[in-house]
């Protein structure tokens, strides 16, 4: 923080700090663009990477919902630059509790590390809904506090993903599982979710690696499992940039005819492979209503003062018919 | 300059880059049951032109005494430019490429003359480029990955003898710096100015000039690389080339480029990128857990250097 010089002794930062958060929160206050109205409450949503387009869809879905309810509340938008950017993350929720705003609808980039900052929030009487990725239940019962989730259940979508490959195939098929990086959650739940398809309908998984949600990377991971496994029948790929990745390694190996690929989340780039069935199917967890999710119910809980629970919002499974059915 | 002893070791400084090459292949052909096959060895050929371009600019920048700490996010604008492009703007191919090789020109430019008018260190100037790139990549996109279909396909689809076009393009490029470093004016203006850039004006010759391209050259090998990537994909994500900085300084680093300017090969680069892309897909071909990946990578790297160090040492002994 700035304003805690070195001439600060150990004792006296905490007051420095919470001085300059107090400042900063004056200064954003000021130059906000949100004009104010006293009364309305005042929400503030909390990103991850605006970097990733399912975010952006998530945060201009909520927009959209704030103009189209103008007279309800307001919002204050922040999202990290890097997904992984935990502690920036931080930072903008003890921001926004010096703002004293009403409500904090928060997609945590880590699914821990964000308690601690959430519960102070909640002591000093925030309303903090989670949404996207949720937070990782041991710790909240450890810290005995409920913090409520709305958002898709990551797991079961990509079962219902892997379900669908898995009437495509045999039982005994060799599949391989391109992950997200190890420490995302949602990326692990969908692992898992494939795991469950491929182990109920007896497939055998012959590699699981993580392609850091990247096209290049998973591209270099698939292109070295088809060549070592050259009897492999598909691919599962934990989001949908990893499955252009496992596509454009199969068109390099000659092999798009004989390798099945699934994806996860929908984005506009694979609508195309789709139809053309390079990719067999995804996942739409409608990531413009995730934050809007997150807002309509932090607003009732903000009217109605009743206790949180979990909501869970949908996920379609998109295929070729699905789409054409459209 | 100690041009002679350099040739002179010449040939032991890539033997030592070719036995360390042979010694991972061996590894992995040991422990996996299909990594010394033709079909293989064409895969990995055919992944590496990207960062084999890059790597030589990257080579470059470094025997300059610079750094390009911008390439990973130029690249991602550059395939961005090209994708937006084909799929929005309606451009033909041709055309698009042109756009596409035409910002990483203007990124390299712009690197170039901003460190030279304000004489500031160039990791500063690539450390911002580096955000605006990655942010100009995402604003043309809109943050989508956009989708080309068979648009430039014949780009990375194009095969002679199973090696596609872009590996051999990459190829003549790396035969073509590695002479232009060596045998030309421009090469020996290039490592005079890493190794002492002080004396190098003091006996007449402006600096500016060599520094202003080579960071245009490194930029339109960069945006080469990002439309082969794009072709090879199908689709231009903005979001590529993430940390692809690091992989090629890397790259360069075990091949006994010095970070301190003045010392380079870019064929040895070639064989620090072999390396790089052997462990990448050995380790993947094993199914190695992600934590094994990260710290085999980082000691292959260091590990790399230190034996530079003790090749330099006999270079040494054997010079004087």
């Amino acid at each position: 923080m700035n304003t805690s010089t070195s001439s600060c002794s150990p004792r006296r930062w905490p007051l420095a700090a919470a001085l300059g958060l107090v400042a900063l929160g004056l200064a954003l206050t000021a130059c906000g663009p949100q004009s104010q109205t006293p009364g309305k409450p005042r929400i503030a949503l909390i990103m991850k990477s605006l970097a990733n387009e399912f975010f952006l869809t998530m945060e201009n879905g909520a927009r959209a919902h704030q103009k189209a309810h103008a007279d309800e509340y307001d919002l204050l938008a922040n999202g990290i630059k890097d997904e992984l950017d935990v502690a920036k993350q931080v930072e903008l929720v003890e921001q926004m509790v010096a703002q004293k705003v009403d409500a904090i609808v928060i997609a945590p980039a880590d699914s821990k590390a964000l308690i601690g900052v959430c519960k102070k929030a909640q002591d000093a009487g925030v309303v903090v809904v989670n949404i996207d990725n949720k937070f990782d239940d041991a710790v909240l019962a450890g810290q005995k506090i409920k913090l409520p989730f709305v958002g898709p259940d990551n797991r079961k979508g990509a079962r219902r993903v892997g379900d669908y490959l898995a009437k495509q195939l045999k039982p005994g098929d060799k599949v391989a599982v391109i992950e997200g990086p190890p420490n995302a959650f949602n990326g692990q739940q969908r692992g898992l979710g494939f795991d469950d398809a491929m182990n109920a309908a007896g497939m055998k998984i012959v590699s699981s690696q993580s392609g850091y949600w990247e096209t290049d990377k998973a591209n270099q991971v698939a292109a070295a499992i088809i060549t070592e496994n050259p009897d492999l029948k598909a691919f599962l790929c934990a989001n949908d940039s990893m499955a252009l990745g496992a596509v454009a390694a199969l068109r390099a190996a000659g092999k798009l005819d004989q390798v099945k690929v699934v994806g996860y989340d929908n984005i506009s780039a694979v609508q195309t492979l789709l139809k053309e069935g390079k990719i067999l199917a995804t996942a739409d967890q409608h990531a413009d209503q995730i934050a809007v999710f997150g807002i309509e119910y932090a607003l009732q809980l903000l009217k109605t003062k009743t206790a949180p629970a979990d909501r869970e919002t949908p996920v379609d499974l998109i295929t070729a018919e699905s789409l054409a059915g459209k | 300059m100690q041009n002679r002893s350099r040739w002179h070791a010449g040939l032991t400084e890539y033997l030592g880059l070719a036995a360390a090459l042979a010694l991972l292949v061996l590894v992995f052909s040991l422990s996996t049951r299909n990594f010394f096959t033709t079909t293989n060895f064409t895969t990995i050929a055919n992944q590496i032109p990207a960062l084999l371009l890059v790597a030589t600019g990257m080579t470059f920048v470094l025997v300059l005494g610079q750094i390009d700490l911008s390439v990973g996010s130029v690249l991602g604008l550059c395939g961005s430019v090209l994708g937006v492009a084909i799929t929005q703007w309606k451009w033909p191919a041709g055309l698009a490429m042109l756009a596409a090789l035409g910002a990483g020109v203007f990124c390299g430019a712009f690197n170039g003359a901003v460190s030279i008018r304000w004489r500031l260190p160039t990791f500063i100037v690539t450390l911002g480029v580096l955000e605006m790139a990655r942010g100009a990549a995402h604003a043309v996109t809109r943050s989508q990955t956009q989708y080309l279909g068979s648009a430039i396909d014949w780009v990375a689809g194009t095969n002679v003898l199973g090696l596609s076009l872009p590996f051999l393009v990459a190829l003549a490029i790396v035969a073509a710096s590695q002479f232009a470093l060596t045998r030309t004016v421009f090469g020996r203006y290039v490592v005079a100015v890493g190794t002492n850039e002080e004396a190098v004006r003091l006996s007449g010759i402006d600096p500016r000039p060599v520094k202003l391209a080579v960071f245009m050259l490194t930029g339109l090998l960069v945006a080469l690389a990002g439309v082969i990537d794009t072709a090879r994909f199908q689709s231009a994500n903005p979001n590529a080339g993430l940390g692809l900085e690091l992989q090629a300084i890397a790259a360069a680093v075990i091949g006994g480029t010095s970070l301190m300017g003045g010392r380079g090969s870019v064929v040895a680069t070639f064989f620090g990128v072999l390396i790089i892309a052997v462990l990448n897909s050995g380790l993947a071909a094993i199914g190695a857990r992600d934590e094994t990946k990260r710290l085999v990578t980082g000691a292959v790297i260091i590990g790399a250097v230190i034996l530079d160090q003790y090749r330099h040492r006999l270079e040494r002994g054997r010079s004087t």
